[in-house]
């Protein structure tokens, strides 16, 4: 798919076309944003240096993890405006595939990251090609389906997998000479990866894919009558989401060293979900904010009793979608737009 | 070997038929795809547990009590939940899984994380039947669904209530236009559905070991043979049962059990390829 070349300005329409009306947009905003976005990066590229406690070194990697799986669950989420329950199974793809090639097969870190990557892509588009064509419930069930069937593979193949008692010492990863051991070399590697797909997802957004993309969630009897080949669109959408999530995967392989069936099991494809659905799908932030979120509480809950946490979450889970359909962002974004006329 | 394998496929079966009917009824007519059955399963096994075992209550009041509590939490979730979420046209499916969260937890916080057992009734009787051997008690479960099923069937044809879900399951406006109350309609299909669920979880319960994440796997089957038949149609869960339930036996039969979830996976695949709306499904959209 070849990003398209569009003005700039051209682009920054295709952004609010994009994004819900609420979106205030002014001139002077953009500027507003291009610093926000410095500060930003700047903070969390600088900011963990001062972070003594591995503890919270470790949450970072976590988080960072996490963000990627959101990230690319939102290009289903957001940008097709389908569900998808099965992103760890996916994420458990590419888990497995990295960690057995580098262990027995002699690969490099990147290779076992490429080739899960690849395989979890593979499946994407096995699983996407026949179910995206129908409508209705059909494809978050198939998504649900599939999530727990690799799960249950995970379980099984105990030859492979060695099953429920999962799989230790996967190696750390080693790029040109050097071994990612310590929490914080590891926390820019992943936060490497995360810009590499924020790139991707921008570039999509701008490209003539971006643009089928919201065509066809808004309205896609109308996108396929004026020539979008909207099935296309849709598997090439899913399979990229399904590459993300084998990516984190196979990172989450490499910085754990373990990994086993309950990693990736559907209550963390629901978690996702909802990371995704509390940041505010379909925008750029909130796949970042809900998981930034959800994993520090999620984290902070294991302290005490993780079920009493689980409740909660659940109960929140019924209050977001319905008085808070759009997220923490729409939140956000109401408000700021109540306060400009 | 035949035999046997093609008896403890009648027993999956029979179970995966329940479970799949009260989804495809819920699916059909409300147009949720309700994972939090998956939680009236669960519930349905605890409460017949805790009334042999709590109780001492003889299991077929057991299975009475079992139906009534998931009856009481399908129809509370319809009205307290379902209607407020879908008359905001927000998205169902979110608040089924938020519901599913909040029944597992709560179970497990009042039973814990360990496996419960208790014995099956008739104990140790079994039926021969030419070369293989079943327990009697399996035996009475596939009976009860075998009622089950055309008792359901007679239901949706016969009484106006039955006719009413029919007609809600088929198209919404016009039943809305000839006078039918989508409420009590999406009640009795609530009311229904998940009596099917529970009482499938309270006959599952005495032969598996079970916890808060019971409803998961079944849910799951289930779910797989309404896509295999085809969403909200009857015939096509009896063929789906058939071929999930049994395909399923056969391959952990005689090749091995680690692949036959492996079964369950290659066929949805197949069938949707090969026939996206399932086999008796009708393409919409």
């Amino acid at each position: 798919m070849s990003a398209a070349r569009i003005p700039v300005a051209d682009r920054a329409s295709v952004t609010q076309a994009a994004e819900p009306p609420l979106a205030p947009t002014a001139g002077m905003s953009r500027y507003i944003r291009l610093g926000a976005a410095v500060l930003a990066l700047l903070a969390v590229v600088v900011g963990p240096l001062f972070v003594q406690s591995t503890l919270i070194q470790h949450f970072l990697v976590l988080i960072g993890i996490n963000v990627i799986l959101v990230l690319s669950l939102d290009l289903v989420v957001g940008m097709l405006g389908l569900s998808a329950l099965g992103h760890a199974g996916f994420m458990g793809i590419g888990a497995y595939t990295s960690a057995l090639l580098v262990m027995n097969q002699g690969f490099s870190f990147l290779g076992g990251l490429v080739a899960g990557t690849a395989l979890a892509t593979f499946f994407g588009v096995l699983i996407g090609y026949p179910s995206l064509r129908l409508g209705g419930h059909f494809f978050v069930v198939v998504t649900f389906i599939v999530g727990i069937v690799f799960n249950l593979l995970f379980t099984n193949l105990v030859e492979i997998t060695k099953g429920p008692m999962g799989l230790p010492g996967i190696p750390a990863p080693e790029i040109a000479g050097h071994v990612f051991h310590d929490k914080l070399s590891y926390y820019y590697l992943v936060l490497a990866f995360i810009l590499l797909v924020l790139f991707v997802k921008w570039r999509i957004h701008g490209s003539r894919m971006g643009r089928a993309l919201t065509a066809i969630r808004e309205e896609e009897d109308l996108a396929r009558a004026v020539g979008i080949r909207s099935h296309r669109y849709k598997v090439a959408a899913f399979a990229l989401s399904t590459a993300g999530a084998g990516l984190a995967g196979a990172l989450y392989a490499h910085y754990l060293r373990f990994i086993g069936p309950a990693s990736f099991d559907f209550l963390h494809s629901f978690d996702l979900f909802v990371m995704n659905l509390l940041g505010g799908k379909g925008t750029l932030l909130g796949p970042i904010i809900g998981p930034v979120l959800l994993t520090t509480i999620d984290q902070a809950s294991q302290l005490f009793r993780p079920e009493p946490a689980r409740i909660v979450f659940g109960v929140c889970l019924i209050l977001i979608i319905i008085y808070m359909p759009q997220g923490i962002i729409g939140l956000v974004r109401a408000l700021i737009g109540r306060r400009r006329p | 070997m035949l035999t046997q394998v093609l008896l403890n496929g009648l027993f999956a079966s029979s179970l995966y038929c329940l479970v799949a009917l009260g989804l495809t009824l819920i699916l059909g007519v409300m147009d949720i795809a309700d994972f939090a059955q998956g939680a009236t399963y669960m519930l349905g096994a605890f409460v017949a547990f805790l009334a042999v075992t709590q109780l001492g209550l003889d299991f077929h009041w057991a299975l009475l009590l079992a139906i009534l509590a998931a009856v009481v939490l399908g129809v509370a979730n319809n009205q307290l939940i379902y209607q407020p979420v879908m008359r905001r046209s927000a998205n169902t499916l979110i608040a089924a899984l938020g519901v599913l969260l909040i029944v597992q937890n709560v179970a497990l916080m009042i039973f814990g994380s360990e496996f419960q057992t208790y014995s099956a009734p008739f104990g140790r009787e079994v039926v021969e039947i030419g070369s293989g051997v079943i327990p009697l008690y399996k035996v009475s479960v596939i009976a009860i669904s075998m009622a089950a099923v055309p008792l359901v069937w007679v239901f949706l044809s016969k009484t106006a209530t039955g006719k009413a879900i029919r007609a809600m399951s088929q198209n919404k406006e016009g039943a809305a236009i000839v006078g039918i109350g989508s409420r009590e309609v999406s009640l009795v299909t609530f009311a229904l559905g998940s009596a099917l669920v529970g009482l499938a979880g309270a006959l599952a319960s005495p032969v598996y070991a079970f916890d808060a994440f019971f409803g998961a796997d079944a849910i799951v089957k289930a779910f797989t043979i309404v896509i295999v038949g085809g969403m909200g149609s009857i015939a096509g869960v009896l063929v789906g049962v058939a071929i999930i339930g049994f395909g399923e036996n056969l391959v952990s039969g005689y090749i091995s059990t680690e692949y036959s979830t492996l079964v369950t996976f290659v066929l949805l695949i197949a069938v949707l390829f090969l026939r996206p709306q399932g086999i008796f499904g009708k393409r919409h959209a």
